[in-house]
C-alpha cells in the first residue's frame, strides 16, 4: 500500500486537506442532526389515533335563529339532525360529541383514584352518546357502552346540577357528590391502576364527585398541549348550546366520503334553516395540525440534499486540483511501470483517508451539536445508528466524488513525464 | 485602484466560466439557505411594536391552585391569563396610562340579507384604551371613549376587510350593524393592520391576524358573552350561571397596561403584589407571590410564539453556509495558485505583495456579492413558497418577508463568507515567488 507517500503529501498541504476534513465533519454533523429531526417529526406524524380517521367527518351546526335560545328546541334539533345524518346514503354512524380528533387540543380535567390521597392526574374529558364509540371506529375491550337512557338521564342530572348552587363543605367539596358512569382509554386505566383493571372502579375529582368506569376503549391518541395525549374519559351527555351550537362526528362507509360530504349541509339546512353548517373531514383537520411538521420534514430533506451536493462538489474540486497539480508525477510513475489501476487506487486511498479523518471529527461534532440542540431547543437525542448510517453515506459519496476526476488522472500518458522537464 | 482591481477580477472570472459558475452557485446556495431561515425566524421573532417596547406590559397573576403550579412546560410560570374578578380588582389602579382586559368570542353578525346569510365572526371585547395602546391605525372615525366603556354603549370598530364586506368599503361611521341580539353603531374603521404576530393575544399561537370586529368589554354582562378562547380552571366548580362563571377561579382574560416609565412599572408591580396580599386575606392567592409584568418581547418568549424549530433551523443553515465557505476555499485555492505566471509578471513589473493580496480579495468579494445576489433571489422564491404554504394551512399569507434588516444581513453574510473563504488563498497567492514562474 502507499500510505507513506500519501501521508507525506498530505503533510505538505495541510490546509487544503484540512479544509476537506472540516467540510466532511460539518456535513456529517449537520446531516445526522437533520435526519434526526426528520425522524422525530415523522414518528410524531405517524402516530395512530385509534379511530377510523379516513372515514370521519366533523359537522358543526351554529344557530342564529332566536328559536335556538330554548333548550328543548335545541335538543329536538340535535335529535332531528342525527336522524337526518344517519339517513344520508353512505353514512355508517353519527354522534353528538364535542370530541374532535387531531384538532391539537380539547378539554381536560383532573381526577385521582377514588378514596386515595394521591395527586390528581390530568386527563382529557369529552361528552359522548351511545353512538360515539362506534362512530369513532374504535371498540370497547372491556365492559359496556353507554345506552340511550344513560345519555338522557345523565343530561338531565348534569343540567339540574349546573343550574343550582351546590352546598359545599369547608374544604370546598360538594355535600352531596354524584356518581357518573364513564368510559376511559386503556392507557388511562393503566396510569390509574397498576394492574390496569379499571372496570367497576372509580376516580374522583376536586368536588368529590366520582366517576365509575363501565367500559374501556382500546388505543386512544389525541395530541394535546399538555402530555395527556392518551388519557381520556368520556361521559354521557348531550352537547348543544346557543353560543357554541352542536358538534357532530359522522362516520362514512369507505369510499363514500366525497358523496356524503356534498349532501350534509344541504340535508341539515333542509331540516332547519336557522343556522350555518360547517363540514370538515378529519383528514383535513389532521393535515392542518401536522402542517408545520410536514413543512419541517420537507425543508430539512432539501437541506440534506443541497449539503451533500455542495460537499461532493468540494471533493470533486480537490481531486481535480490534485490531479492537475500532479500530472507530471503521474506521467513519471506511469513511465516507471505503474498501472492505471495503481494511479486510481492512489487517489481513492488519499480521499478515503481524508474523508475518514473528517468523519471521525464529524461523529464528535454531530453528538456535540445534538447535545446543544437538546439542551437549548428541546431537541430529540440522536440515535447512534443514525450517525453510523451517515458515516457510510458520506464514505460512498466521497469515493463517488473522487472516482471520476481520479480516473481522468489515471489516463495521463507516460509520455507527459518526458515533456518540459 | 479599486476599479482597476474590479476590472481584472471580472476578466479573471470570465476566463474559466465553469469554475466561476461553480463558485458563484456555491455561495448563492449558502446565502439562499441562510437568508431563508434567518427571515423565517425573523418573521416570528421581530418586535411587533418596537415603538412601545419599553412601555407595554402583559400582566399575569398567580391565583392558581395552592396544591400545584399551573400546568405547562415551566412550573415557575403563573397562568397565562387572569380571572374576571382579578381584572376588575387591578383595573382600580391609576398607575397605568392605559389599560385593557380583553378576550375573543364567536358571535353572530346579521348583515343586510342582500349581502349574505348571518355568519359567525371572532369578535374582540376590549376597552377603549386598546386602540391607542397598540397604535391601531384608523381609516375612518376612531375607537370609543371612556363614556362608551362605562355605559356600556353598543358601539363597534370594524376592520378594513369587515367594512368592505358589510358596507362595500365606504365610510360606515354612524351606520348600524347587528351583532348577536342588538344593533351596534360603527364608530371606527381600521386601516390595514397586520402585525407579524397577534402579540396582544398569544394564547392560541401567534400566527393569527387581528380580529375583524371590536366591541366594549363591559357588554359582557348585559349580553352574557362567553369567551371562545382558551380558558384554564382548577379546583371545585363555582356557583351556577353566568355570574357564577364570572366569579370563578377560571383564568381566561388577557390583560395589558401601558406604563410611561420604569418607575411607573416598578410602582405598578408593587401595586399588583399588594393586591395579591390583600386577596390572600380572603383565602385566595394561596401560592407564593408570583405576579409577572412582562414586556412584549418577554411575553412572546414565554408564550413560545417563536417556534423552537425555527431557531434550530437557523443554526443548521448557518453551519450550511460555513460548509459552503470551506468548500469555496478549496476552489479558490486551486484557481489562484494556477495563476502563478500572471502573478509573477505583475510582481516583476513592480506590484507589491499587498497589491496582489488586495487584488485577489476584491475578486473574492465580487464573486461573493454576485453569489449573494443570486442567493437573495433564490430565498425570495423560497419565502414565496412558504407564504403560499401558510396561506393554505393557516389562512395567513404575506407572513415571511425579506425586509431591510434581512437584506443587509444577507449582504453582510455574503461579504463575510467571501472574506473568510478568500483570505487564505489570496495570502498564498501573494507569497508565490515570482522568479519560479517566470522561468519558462
Amino acid at each position: 500500500m502507499e500510505f507513506g507517500p500519501i501521508l507525506r503529501s498530505m503533510r505538505r498541504n495541510k490546509v487544503r486537506y484540512g479544509l476537506i476534513v472540516a467540510e466532511v465533519a460539518l456535513t456529517l454533523a449537520i446531516v445526522a442532526n437533520c435526519v434526526n429531526m426528520i425522524g422525530a417529526a415523522r414518528s410524531d406524524m405517524a402516530k395512530k389515533s385509534g379511530f377510523d380517521d379516513e372515514n370521519l367527518l366533523n359537522v358543526r351546526s351554529t344557530p342564529f335563529s332566536p328559536a335556538f335560545k330554548e333548550q328543548g328546541y335545541r335538543d329536538n334539533s340535535v335529535a332531528q339532525d342525527l336522524q337526518v345524518l344517519r339517513h344520508i346514503p353512505g353514512v355508517r354512524a353519527a354522534s353528538n360529541t364535542g370530541f374532535l380528533p387531531w384538532q391539537g387540543g380539547g378539554s381536560s380535567t383532573e381526577t385521582r383514584v377514588a378514596g386515595s390521597k394521591g395527586p390528581y392526574l390530568r386527563n382529557q374529558i369529552y361528552n359522548a352518546d351511545e353512538s360515539t364509540v362506534d362512530t369513532l371506529g374504535t371498540s370497547l375491550i372491556e365492559g359496556r357502552n353507554f345506552t340511550h337512557e344513560d345519555v338522557e338521564t345523565d343530561t338531565v342530572r348534569l343540567r339540574d346540577l349546573n343550574n343550582a348552587t351546590r352546598e359545599r363543605t369547608a374544604d370546598g367539596r360538594a355535600v352531596v357528590p354524584f356518581a357518573q358512569n364513564v368510559i376511559i382509554s386503556k392507557a388511562f386505566a393503566k396510569l390509574l391502576w397498576a394492574d390496569g383493571k379499571a372496570l367497576g372502579r372509580s376516580v374522583e375529582d376536586n368536588d368529590g364527585d366520582t366517576y365509575r368506569v363501565i367500559g374501556v376503549i382500546d388505543h386512544f391518541y389525541n395530541p394535546y398541549g399538555w402530555p395527556i395525549h392518551e388519557y381520556v374519559m368520556f361521559y354521557p351527555n348531550k352537547n348543544n348550546s346557543q353560543g357554541g351550537g352542536a358538534p357532530f362526528l359522522v362516520r362514512v362507509e369507505p369510499g363514500k366520503m366525497a358523496a356524503v360530504r356534498q349532501q350534509v349541509e344541504k340535508a341539515l339546512l333542509a331540516a332547519n334553516d336557522g343556522r350555518n353548517i360547517r363540514v370538515q373531514s378529519i383528514t383535513e383537520i389532521k393535515s392542518g395540525f401536522q402542517a408545520q411538521s410536514a413543512l419541517l420534514v420537507w425543508i430539512l430533506t432539501l437541506v440534506i440534499f443541497l449539503l451533500l451536493f455542495v460537499t461532493s462538489l468540494g471533493i470533486v474540486g480537490l481531486t481535480v486540483f490534485s490531479v492537475a497539480e500532479r500530472t507530471r508525477q503521474i506521467g513519471t510513475r506511469r513511465a516507471l511501470g505503474a498501472r492505471k489501476a495503481d494511479i486510481l487506487q492512489y487517489f481513492l486511498l488519499e480521499n478515503w483517508l481524508v474523508t475518514t479523518m473528517g468523519l471521525a471529527l464529524g461523529v464528535a461534532l454531530a453528538f456535540g451539536l445534538n447535545m446543544g440542540l437538546v439542551a437549548q431547543l428541546n431537541g430529540t437525542k440522536i440515535d447512534p445508528g443514525l450517525v453510523i448510517v451517515g458515516v457510510a453515506l458520506l464514505w460512498v459519496a466521497g469515493l463517488a466524488a473522487t472516482y471520476f476526476p481520479a480516473r481522468k488522472g489515471a489516463r495521463v500518458a507516460p509520455a507527459v513525464a518526458t515533456r518540459n522537464v | 485602484m479599486i476599479f482597476h482591481n474590479l476590472r481584472i477580477a471580472a476578466k479573471s472570472l470570465r476566463r474559466n466560466t465553469t469554475l466561476t459558475v461553480l463558485i458563484i452557485s456555491g455561495i448563492a446556495l449558502g446565502i439562499a439557505v441562510a437568508t431563508t431561515f434567518a427571515a423565517f425566524r425573523h418573521a416570528f421573532a421581530k418586535h411587533p411594536i418596537p415603538q412601545k417596547a419599553e412601555t407595554l406590559r402583559y400582566v399575569r397573576l398567580d391565583s392558581w391552585d395552592p396544591l400545584k403550579p399551573y400546568p405547562g412546560n415551566d412550573p415557575t410560570q403563573p397562568p397565562t391569563q387572569i380571572t374576571y374578578r382579578d381584572m376588575r380588582g387591578i383595573m382600580q389602579s391609576k398607575i397605568p396610562m392605559r389599560q385593557s382586559g380583553m378576550f375573543v368570542s364567536n358571535m353572530y353578525v346579521y348583515p343586510d340579507p342582500k349581502i349574505s346569510r348571518p355568519f359567525r365572526e371572532l369578535v374582540r371585547l376590549c376597552f377603549g384604551d386598546f386602540f391607542p395602546m397598540f397604535d391601531v391605525p384608523f381609516r375612518y372615525g376612531s375607537g370609543w371613549d371612556a363614556k362608551a366603556d362605562a355605559g356600556p354603549e353598543a358601539v363597534a370598530v370594524l376592520s378594513e376587510e369587515m367594512n368592505a364586506k358589510l358596507f362595500g368599503g365606504r365610510n360606515s361611521v354612524g351606520k348600524t350593524v347587528r351583532i348577536a341580539d342588538r344593533d351596534f353603531r360603527v364608530v371606527g374603521v381600521l386601516a390595514k393592520w397586520e402585525p407579524n404576530l397577534r402579540y396582544y393575544d398569544l394564547t392560541q399561537g401567534g400566527v393569527r391576524v387581528p380580529e375583524k370586529i371590536y366591541i366594549p368589554f363591559n357588554l359582557i354582562k348585559p349580553m352574557q358573552i362567553r369567551s371562545s378562547g382558551n380558558s384554564d380552571g382548577w379546583g371545585a366548580g363555582g356557583a351556577p350561571g353566568f355570574d357564577g362563571f364570572l366569579q370563578s377561579e377560571t383564568c381566561w382574560i388577557q390583560f395589558w397596561v401601558e406604563l410611561p416609565s420604569p418607575a411607573a412599572a416598578a410602582a405598578y408591580h408593587d401595586f399588583l403584589n399588594a393586591y395579591a396580599l390583600e386577596q390572600k386575606k380572603t383565602g385566595r392567592f394561596a401560592r407564593p407571590l408570583n405576579n409577572r409584568l412582562s414586556t412584549v418581547s418577554e411575553w412572546v418568549d414565554v408564550a413560545g410564539a417563536v417556534p423552537r424549530q425555527a431557531t434550530a433551523m437557523l443554526v443548521v443553515s448557518l453551519l450550511f453556509l460555513a460548509v459552503c465557505a470551506v468548500n469555496l476555499v478549496g476552489l479558490l485555492l486551486g484557481k489562484f495558485l494556477a495563476r502563478g505566471g500572471e502573478v509573477g509578471v505583475r510582481r516583476a513589473l513592480g506590484a507589491t505583495r499587498v497589491d496582489i493580496f488586495l487584488q485577489h480579495i476584491v475578486e473574492c468579494e465580487l464573486v461573493a456579492l454576485v453569489g449573494g445576489a443570486v442567493g437573495l433571489l433564490l430565498s425570495l422564491g423560497a419565502l414565496a413558497a412558504m407564504n403560499a404554504w401558510l396561506k393554505a394551512t393557516a389562512a395567513r399569507g404575506d407572513f415571511f418577508h425579506l425586509d431591510a434588516p434581512m437584506i443587509l444581513l444577507s449582504i453582510g453574510l455574503a461579504l463575510a463568507a467571501g472574506l473568510v473563504a478568500g483570505a487564505y488563498p489570496a495570502w498564498r497567492t501573494c507569497r508565490l515567488a515570482p522568479a519560479e514562474h517566470l522561468k519558462i
